[in-house]
């Protein structure tokens, strides 16, 4: 199985600003990754790369094809939100469905009216007259209506509320995904996409730090409190990153034996998000 | 090709004002010649009569071409500005649609589809005015002023119009093009600016206007010279020549001179450079996805 994504030292510069460092990840079909870093650290640049929106240095497939200089074959086996608030406000629903029908040979009219038929839109509707999550649903039903490969979300659900995110990653888990399909996202919100994510991907300077499936972050990152008396000695086991809680130390761990961790105290496998702290606010250990 | 069609009815959805404006012109000629005062009891005489009509249906004809030029401008400034400047490109790059596509499809708009609308506003209402006026006018002094073979001649002359000035005009409209696929903001002076800077530094620098001059001629003086025998102000003045009015005798064709504008080297020279900004424009779109 070759991978749906493959990046070879992917590179991007703005002037003298180094927005993509030499990155390399791939990114296999039927997965559902999380590209999770700080603001600033490269990760709409990687969308954009990976959806042939700039130019770029290094090598990069999507669906096997050059994302850059094949922009239109690939939007037909692959599809983005990139926002919420990208639907242009003259836009009628219907017109919205009439166009992607239109012009795209792998959407469904009737998925997209199915969708739609759950909520309170009407065909006749402009976008400028939907909340933003109304939009977000228009969009969502134009996406899902497409029977695409790859499906790329970039902060999908910026400025919605939390009840319209729910909803949002519901739909995506219950009516979009399946083995087929392969989704790549961005995010800042981890807690809210860690149970649905099988990948992560943490990028920081445009750099890859952390690329692993969730299974294998079980047995490669342990965290284990400790009490103040056992700090020094587990300190000694180099960890590589500490956060104090109530009472007691959080001190995490990368490729640790498990076994041995147990003598200083309770071993868990660190959430997504407690290692994204970890990670990025870890640097000044 | 069905592609190119949603693209073209995309625009159609975008921007109302391409029907709307014509539209309005059209309403408001027709109020005039509905309840303006007609006063040709000076004229007596049938030739007299079309001349006034002829003069009345180029006049209304030239005031759709200018309604339709200001408006093109402001299309071509805007058409891949907007999108930008309200993230919506990022939807439509979504879609299987091509940079290269969506780039002559907004060229095709201003080029071929809005003047081909205005065209057939200018068309309809000419012919209404024409039955109106003819109408009131019979009732005072029981002449026509509808005149079948004075409409054809006219409409060999839009046709002739449509087609020289959309390739005399394309280096501008692809300019306008390019910058709009440019600018980060203030496309109006992006597209002033660079022009006038070069008159400028021609004048200063080189001591030479031949920059001004090559301008001046483009967008004004060039085009009447190149398609017509005369100065496009040679069609009025025949069409207003009182009671010999040559072309209610005569033939438009002794005005135009389509030999000379498709030999000109200025019409091909326009064409190359416009095509060159039209290949910009394709570069930028490829390449910028946000206004900012």
């Amino acid at each position: 199985m070759t991978a749906l994504i493959e990046a070879r030292d992917l590179t991007k510069k703005y002037g003298s600003h180094v927005a993509l460092d030499r990155a390399t990840f791939n990114v296999e079909a039927g997965r559902i990754v999380g590209l999770i870093g700080p603001n600033g650290a490269g990760k709409t640049s990687a969308l954009r790369a990976i959806l042939g929106l700039t130019a770029y240095q290094g090598q990069l497939r999507v669906l096997g094809r050059e994302p850059f200089r094949e922009r239109a074959v690939l939007m037909q086996d692959a599809c983005f939100i990139a926002d919420v608030a990208v639907l242009p406000s003259w836009l009628r629903v219907d017109q919205a469905i009439d166009f992607c029908a239109g012009v795209h040979p792998r959407f469904r009219r009737d998925r997209a009216r199915a969708f739609l038929a759950k909520t309170q839109i009407t065909p006749k509707q402009r976008m400028r007259e939907l909340s933003k999550g109304m939009k977000t649903q228009v969009h969502l039903a134009l996406t899902m209506a497409i029977d695409a490969k790859l499906l790329v979300l970039d902060e999908p659900t910026l400025g919605l509320d939390l009840l319209a995110r729910r909803s949002f990653y519901d739909a995506l888990v219950n009516d979009y995904m399946d083995e087929s399909r392969t989704i790549f996202l961005t995010t800042h919100q981890v807690e809210e996409v860690e149970n649905l994510l099988t990948d992560v991907m943490f990028i920081d300077k445009g750099r890859i730090v952390l690329n692993s499936s969730l299974e294998d972050m079980a047995t490669r990152y342990a965290a284990v409190s400790v009490t103040a008396d056992r700090l020094d000695a587990v300190r000694a086991e180099r960890p590589f990153f500490e956060r104090r809680t109530l009472g007691k130390t959080m001190v995490y761990f990368e490729g640790a034996d498990l076994n041995r961790l147990a003598e200083f105290g309770e071993v868990h496998t660190p959430s997504v998000s407690d290692l994204f702290v970890a990670k990025f606010s870890g640097e000044a250990l | 090709m069905n592609t190119f069609s949603w693209l073209i009815r995309r625009e159609f959805w975008e921007n109302k004002a391409i029907w709307i404006v014509p539209a309005s012109v059209g309403g408001l000629l027709l109020l005039t010649s509905l309840f303006g005062k007609v006063d040709i009891d000076s004229m007596t005489t049938t030739p007299d009569i079309h001349a006034v009509g002829g003069m009345m249906l180029f006049a209304f004809g030239i005031l759709f071409f200018v309604v339709m030029s200001l408006y093109s401008t402001w299309y071509l400034m805007d058409c891949l500005y907007a999108d930008r400047k309200d993230r919506s490109v990022l939807f439509w790059k979504s879609l299987p649609v091509s940079d290269t596509a969506t780039v002559l499809s907004k060229l095709a708009m201003a080029l071929i589809v809005i003047p081909l609308v205005y065209f057939i506003a200018a068309d309809i209402t000419t012919l209404l005015i024409a039955f109106i006026i003819s109408a009131r006018a019979s009732a005072l002094i029981g002449g026509a002023l509808w005149h079948l073979d004075l409409w054809l001649k006219l409409q060999e002359l839009w046709l002739y119009l449509l087609v020289t000035t959309t390739i005399w005009y394309l280096p501008v409209a692809a300019w306008l093009l390019l910058v709009s696929a440019w600018a980060k903001r203030a496309v109006m002076l992006w597209s002033v600016l660079p022009p006038v800077a070069l008159i400028l530094a021609g004048r200063w620098i080189l001591g030479s206007d031949s920059l001004a001059l090559l301008l001046s001629n483009r967008l004004f003086t060039g085009y009447g010279t190149t398609a017509f025998t005369g100065h496009l102000g040679g069609a009025l003045a025949v069409l207003s020549d009182g009671g010999g009015s040559s072309v209610v005798q005569g033939s438009v064709w002794p005005l135009l001179n389509p030999i000379g504008f498709f030999s000109s080297p200025a019409t091909w020279g326009g064409a190359a450079v416009g095509i060159a900004f039209v290949a910009g424009a394709i570069q930028l779109r490829l390449r910028r996805s946000e206004a900012s």
